[in-house]
């Protein structure tokens, strides 16, 4: 063999290698976060009810039995949630990626107040129920089937992120005059050593009921 | 939850008890009623808050028990209190009750009852204790969406994997072709 073809060959060799080094290095540096919600879906000034948009009447106490968001095709069964040790909303079972949970021991869906309702963004195998809930918009009809037999029809106000460490309590899980819901889910950024840094939470209330 | 029917009941016999209220200014007025007096402190509460109630209408030695189901509270027990004629009894207003009147009934074992009424008003801020609410962010999520893309990984390992095989492969056939010259 000619000194210039094994030349070539081992500047191939030295392509193949950095060739695979890039593969490897792009495969596991590329992460494919959960949608997020823009700033334009934020509040503009303050929690307030989207302007413009109906407000129902508060209805009678009933617990939720599925929630329902068309625009992300989610339709999931509702399971009535606690508080962890550490006072921190505790969330369904991560093994079924198709249950959403609500916060028993305050209001539920459709009556006076702030029902939250909690759902994965994804589990070890892949995305969960709440998985599109950073790419909802204000506006975006929530439905909760209840077990009255009525629909608390909602419209979501806005949906924004917050850091884990700075989460806002009083914002998110604070009292409304108004049948109101709040969706939360992780999000925000994500790493490997810490997970999710963040929650995705949206705000909507009860415009209808069917 | 109360229902429209027991809020209606409930202000029915508001009137009545104020009536009640207007002949017993003196206290023997209302010796042979049916209804006594329960003294409701607070009169006026939010929901969550615990409510005393009192009355002399059992007797002396008489003992009853309290009756808060308008709200949805059960029935409550009355002891003697420090004056030995008074019953005294505490119920707690549960925190999802509506704002509204609400009959509040010891019923005395002699048979008679004393009736009195909690206005429950909207609480507001207080309506639910902070405690009561979830605090923090939530733990909803491990990471599984984000995968990292496992075949490009795979890809790249093999490309490497080959281009070593070739790469000592080519070192032999130098050496090979060094020793043939």
């Amino acid at each position: 063999m000619s000194q210039s073809a094994q030349k070539a060959r081992g500047w191939l060799v030295g392509i193949a290698v950095l060739c695979g080094i890039w593969l490897i290095q792009n495969g596991s540096g590329d992460q494919l976060i959960p949608p997020q919600p823009s700033s334009a879906q934020a509040f503009a000034a303050g929690p307030q009810l989207q302007p413009g948009s109906p407000v129902a009447e508060p209805l009678r106490p009933s617990d939720p039995v599925r929630i329902r968001i068309p625009s992300i095709e989610v339709d999931a069964p509702m399971m009535r949630l606690g508080l962890g040790p550490d006072g921190s909303l505790a969330v369904p079972p991560d093994e079924n990626r198709n249950l959403a949970g609500w916060y028993a021991d305050g209001v539920p869906p459709g009556a006076r107040g702030t029902a939250i309702v909690a759902g994965h963004v994804d589990n070890a195998e892949g995305p969960s129920v709440f998985y599109a809930l950073g790419a909802l918009t204000k506006g975006t009809r929530v439905e909760v089937v209840r077990e009255d037999g009525r629909t608390a029809v909602f419209s979501i106000d806005a949906i924004e992120v917050y850091d884990n460490k700075d989460f806002p309590d009083q914002r998110v899980y604070g009292d409304s005059p108004h049948a109101s819901l709040r969706l939360i889910t992780c999000g925000g950024g994500f790493s490997k050593e810490t997970g999710y840094q963040g929650n995705v939470v949206a705000y909507a209330h009860l415009t209808d009921v069917r | 939850m109360r229902s429209p029917a027991r809020l209606v009941t409930g202000t029915a016999t508001a009137a009545v008890t104020v009536i009640a209220l207007g002949l017993t200014v003196a206290p023997s007025a209302y010796a042979g009623d049916d209804f006594g007096r329960l003294e409701i402190t607070p009169a006026t509460a939010p929901p969550g808050s615990t409510v005393t109630v009192n009355t002399t209408a059992c007797g002396p030695k008489g003992s009853g028990i309290g009756d808060a189901n308008s709200l949805d509270a059960g029935d409550f027990e009355v002891r003697k209190g420090t004056h030995k004629e008074v019953l005294v009894g505490q119920f707690t207003v549960p925190h999802d009750t509506r704002p509204g009147v609400y009959e509040i009934v010891v019923s005395c074992d002699d048979g008679k009852d004393a009736v009195g009424d909690l206005k429950v008003i909207g609480g507001g801020k207080h309506e639910k204790p902070d405690h009561d609410r979830p605090s923090g962010h939530v733990r909803t999520g491990v990471g599984g969406s984000v995968e990292p893309n496992s075949t490009q990984v795979a890809l790249g390992v093999g490309v490497i994997g080959m281009a070593a095989v070739g790469g000592l492969w080519l070192l032999r056939r130098r050496t090979e072709s060094t020793e043939g010259s």
